[in-house]
């Protein structure tokens, strides 16, 4: 299965180029996993990225999962009350 | 990891007790004392917020955000403008040069934290 | 180190640097007035200034704030080249300069907290600078004052205020400014808890036309909190620009703003200060509400409150019950400006003087008539005019709107409602109807009886209404107006209406009517009127107090009233008083008789006819139909020559015609009733009197007892 990890942050200082990455990213296979476990800093630019490519995916009929959730990833679905609704499962990390 | 926070502005007392509050609230503080130093303090590393006096010897705060927002590195860093009542035309240059947050001057180091807060987390 | 010793160790730099500052800012004003390219030297004084201003606020030093406040805007102005520099000038900086030396030292010397307040000396030194400012000096101080008022009402509402609805969706540009909108939700959620939030992104595009720098996203949030709406608004502050905000009092919060709002003192009746005032909107939206207000074209013409309501700042029904707060105050106002209380007793005993000075005045008239005075009559002609509108005026003083004895019975219709029962609701009309007070005090004993009457047998149990197709709640109205000299008061409701035949059958079993007597609906419906007449099936706790409809009967005639009974079977009943206008201005038609005058109510005035040829019948056919005469020459025994022509005046009262048989028509006129007293109570066939304008008195004809007296004895003699 493909998998892509995120290195670095997800924000609007770096939000065009991983909108470039997670584009190509999807073109990869139709079952996908993007791992957010390097994800250490994400604000509203990061969320809409993963809001984008998860309503993508979608659209194309892909199977798209999010894992490994980082600390800062899972407190900003949480804020945005979106957890459920990515439907991915999460695993608590010791952080 | 801590967030960095440059403060620039020419008295050094300011400066000390702005760093006081924030330092207290957890945040990382780098001082500058004018525009000119403020660009030199920098350094390409990776700043959350810039809080910038206006009135400044050497470079004042509106020049150091235009020269600041040219710096790709540095064109989303949110910046809060040390205004006076009286400096309404200040505020509005500040805002257009890309300072959108600002505190009026005289303020208490409770409403400079508040303002902080609004734009980052410590 | 902890932070009191590091809060010490920054005040000393404070010191050092402010002294530092002013040794500068002392020289730069010694050098000003012999450099002859100043702007630079001008700059690092005012910089000095505002420095120590901006710096002395931070370590809350208000008085230095206060005074060097004043002291930076004079060089703000010399900076702007609005002031030049002078020797003058010089000398009145430089004891500023010293001020402000003294001022720090003493800060250095542990009078930190020292009287925030200036001292007289500073005052002074103030003052001097003042001529240089003018005429700004005053704004300058009021915009300290602003700033130590915002600072104190940051520190949290006065307004108690529980939870918001937020909607916002944050400028597209803010993610560029550096402006991260989940940060400012999650400063948002400092001042309270947010119970619930939903992320929107339906305004994102697809991929390929994402600018993935653009902020899309919007919030729908409920907060629970403390916090009044200005600090809530106040969050979004650097991102009001270019964003939709909307922060709304939650729906169920709102019986308690309406609640707040009612409650709020009385002081302000502005649509805009009354939600202002209960925390609903801030003052910037009020302030963007008029200047919206303002700049409709061609001029301004919805009202604030619509504005408010379109804007999305406040909801309709807070507007509604600040509207009707408005009311409210502006009637309170109204009536403590324009109300007094007085002693009904008074009142009557000044009509009554009115009365005599009406009949005094016209007398008076009379004999200056007969003089050839023509000074004196008109002396008099004006007296009269003069009198008449202190009587038209004094009788106004009597009159009360209905509508206080009506409301009464909105409590009693509730307690009843819920003694039987049943769901009725009151309907109120004519409530500003005006009523003389005595009938206003009598009237409401017989109309509770009548109320009592339709809730209890009236109106139907809510399962026979709804079997009869009716809505489950009964409606019982109480309507007021006038007609003609008359007011009419009605009691209807929706109910089951008057059953004819039961009616019927109870009477002849009572011996009331014969059996087999052919009456009209209108008759039968009357016969509840008699005397021990109830044809309730069973005994409420209503009904059963021992008064019947025949006491109401009674209490009305007694204000020499009449009641009418309208129903129809199954849509419900109205009762109908009739009441004249006590001591009111009625339309007459004025008649003479011999040398007598009589005033006829016009309402009962159907036609005036000549009588053909005086062959001292007593009746004449009108149409095909007889009309019987009545002779007033007869009746009133009237002597003096008889008009060769008479006229016929006819009357109707309850489908029944009669013709009064006059000498002279003299046409309508308005007029005053004057009850008769106790003395001629027994007269029948006369209403009152009234004064005419001659200073004559006619007698009104009571045409309803003529006409009956006509049908108990139609051909007399």
């Amino acid at each position: 299965m493909p998998s892509l990890t995120i290195k670095d942050e997800l924000t609007i200082y770096n939000a065009a180029e991983q909108k470039i990455n997670l584009l190509v990213f999807l073109t990869a296979g139709d079952d996908l996993e993007i791992n957010l476990a390097n994800v250490t800093e994400i604000d509203t630019a990061g969320l809409q990225l993963l809001i984008l490519i998860k309503r993508e995916a979608a659209h194309l009929g892909k199977n798209l999962r999010f894992v490994m959730h980082s600390k800062a990833v899972l407190d900003v679905l949480e804020l945005a009350n979106l957890t459920g609704a990515f439907g991915d499962q999460v695993v608590l990390t010791q952080n | 990891m801590a967030k960095t926070i440059l403060v620039v502005d020419d008295a050094a007392s300011v400066r000390q007790v702005v760093g006081i509050a924030l330092k207290g609230a957890g945040y990382d503080v780098i001082e500058a004392c004018d525009g000119k130093d403020g660009l030199s303090k920098l350094n390409g590393q990776k700043i959350h917020l810039i809080i910038s006096d206006v009135n400044m010897p050497n470079m004042d705060g509106i020049t150091f955000v235009k020269e600041l927002k040219q710096l790709p590195a540095y064109k989303f860093t949110p910046v809060i403008m040390l205004t006076t009542e009286s400096q309404e035309g200040k505020k509005q240059e500040g805002q257009a040069a890309g300072a959108k947050a600002w505190v009026v001057k005289p303020f208490q180091p409770a409403q400079m934290l508040a303002a902080v807060s609004k734009l980052i987390l410590p | 180190m902890s932070f009191d010793e590091q809060m010490r160790d920054a005040l000393k730099t404070f010191v050092i640097e402010s002294l530092e500052l002013l040794q500068d800012m002392e020289d730069g004003l010694l050098g000003l007035e012999i450099d002859p390219e100043p702007s630079e030297r001008i700059n690092a004084i005012f910089r000095a200034a505002h420095t120590i201003k901006g710096s002395a606020g931070l370590f809350g030093l208000d008085h230095i704030v206060a005074f060097t406040h004043v002291v930076e805007s004079v060089l703000d102005t010399l900076r702007d080249g609005k002031l030049n520099v002078s020797p003058e000038l010089v000398a009145a900086l430089l004891p500023c300069c010293d001020h402000m030396i003294e001022l720090i030292q003493g800060v250095s010397d542990g009078h930190a907290d020292a009287n925030s307040s200036l001292s007289a000396a500073a005052r002074q030194l103030l003052d001097g600078l003042e001529s240089f400012l003018n005429p700004e000096p005053k704004q300058a101080m009021t915009a300290v004052q602003d700033t130590s008022e915002r600072l104190e009402s940051s520190g949290g509402g006065i307004v108690d205020s529980g939870n918001w609805h937020l909607f916002i969706q944050f400028g597209e540009n803010c993610l560029r400014d550096g402006m991260d909108p989940l940060s400012f939700i999650r400063y948002l959620a400092t001042l309270g808890e947010i119970v619930s939030l939903t992320t929107f992104s339906h305004a994102m595009p697809d991929a390929d036309s994402m600018d993935p720098e653009t902020s899309y996203l919007g919030f729908e949030i409920v907060l629970n909190s403390d916090a009044d709406k200005a600090t809530i608004e106040s969050v979004f502050d650097f991102v009001r620009e270019g964003s939709y905000i909307h922060i709304l009092p939650l729906e169920n919060r709102i019986p308690y703003y309406v609640e707040l709002i009612e409650s709020l003192g009385e002081e302000n009746a502005q649509l805009g200060e009354l939600l202002l005032k209960s925390g609903v909107i801030t003052q910037r939206e009020l302030q963007e509400g008029l200047n919206a207000q303002q700049a409709q074209i061609p001029q301004p013409s919805a009202r604030i409150g619509e504005i408010l309501v379109d804007q999305q700042v406040v909801q309709q029904p807070l507007v509604n019950a600040a509207l009707e707060k408005q009311q409210q105050i502006k009637d309170n106002k109204a009536r403590e400006n324009q109300s007094i209380r007085v002693d009904a007793e008074r009142l009557d005993k000044l009509i009554d003087l009115i009365g005599e000075l009406v009949i005094s005045s016209a007398a008076a008239s009379l004999r200056g008539m007969q003089s050839a005075d023509v000074v004196l009559q008109e002396a008099n002609a004006s007296v009269i005019s003069l009198v008449e509108e202190v009587r038209d005026s004094a009788l106004q003083l009597r009159m009360v709107p209905i509508g206080t004895t009506f409301n009464r019975f909105q409590r009693v219709v509730r307690d009843i409602s819920k003694e039987l029962g049943k769901d009725i609701k009151l309907v109120i009309g004519g409530a500003d109807t005006e009523v003389d007070k005595s009938v206003v005090e009598k009237i409401g004993d017989p109309l509770m009886h009548l109320v009592r009457n339709a809730m209890d047998h009236g109106i139907e149990r809510a399962e026979q209404r709804l079997e009869n197709g009716k809505p489950a709640q009964g409606t019982l109205s109480l309507n007021a107006y006038h007609s003609s000299g008359n007011i009419v008061i009605e009691v209807s409701d929706d109910g089951g209406g008057l059953n004819r035949d039961k009616i019927l059958a109870k009477a002849i079993e009572r011996g009331l009517v014969q059996a087999g007597a052919a009456l009209s609906d209108q008759e039968i419906f009357a016969l509840i009127f008699e005397p021990g007449f109830s044809t309730a099936d069973q005994i409420s706790n209503l009904s059963g107090r021992g008064v019947g409809m025949d006491v109401v009967k009674r209490n009305i005639a007694e204000l020499r009233g009449v009641i009418d009974i309208d129903s129809v079977p199954g849509r419900g009943t109205t009762l109908k008083i009739q009441l004249p206008l006590t001591l009111a201005i009625i339309d007459g038609f004025l008649a003479g008789v011999g040398d007598a005058s009589y005033v006829i109510p016009l309402d009962r005035v159907v036609e005036c006819v000549e009588l053909p040829v005086d062959d001292h019948r007593d009746y004449m056919e009108l149409r095909g139909e007889v009309l019987p005469f009545i002779r007033l020459r007869q009746l009133f025994r009237k002597t003096g020559p008889t008009a060769k022509r008479q006229n016929v005046i006819v009357v109707e009262h309850l489908g029944f015609k009669a013709g009064l048989v006059v000498d002279r028509l003299l046409g309508e006129l308005q007029t005053v009733i004057k009850p008769l007293g106790k003395l001629f109570s027994h007269v029948q066939g006369v209403g009152g009197s009234t004064i005419l304008g001659s200073g004559e008195v006619a007698l009104i004809i009571d045409v309803p007892t003529l006409i009956r007296q006509q049908e108990h004895n139609p051909f007399p003699g």
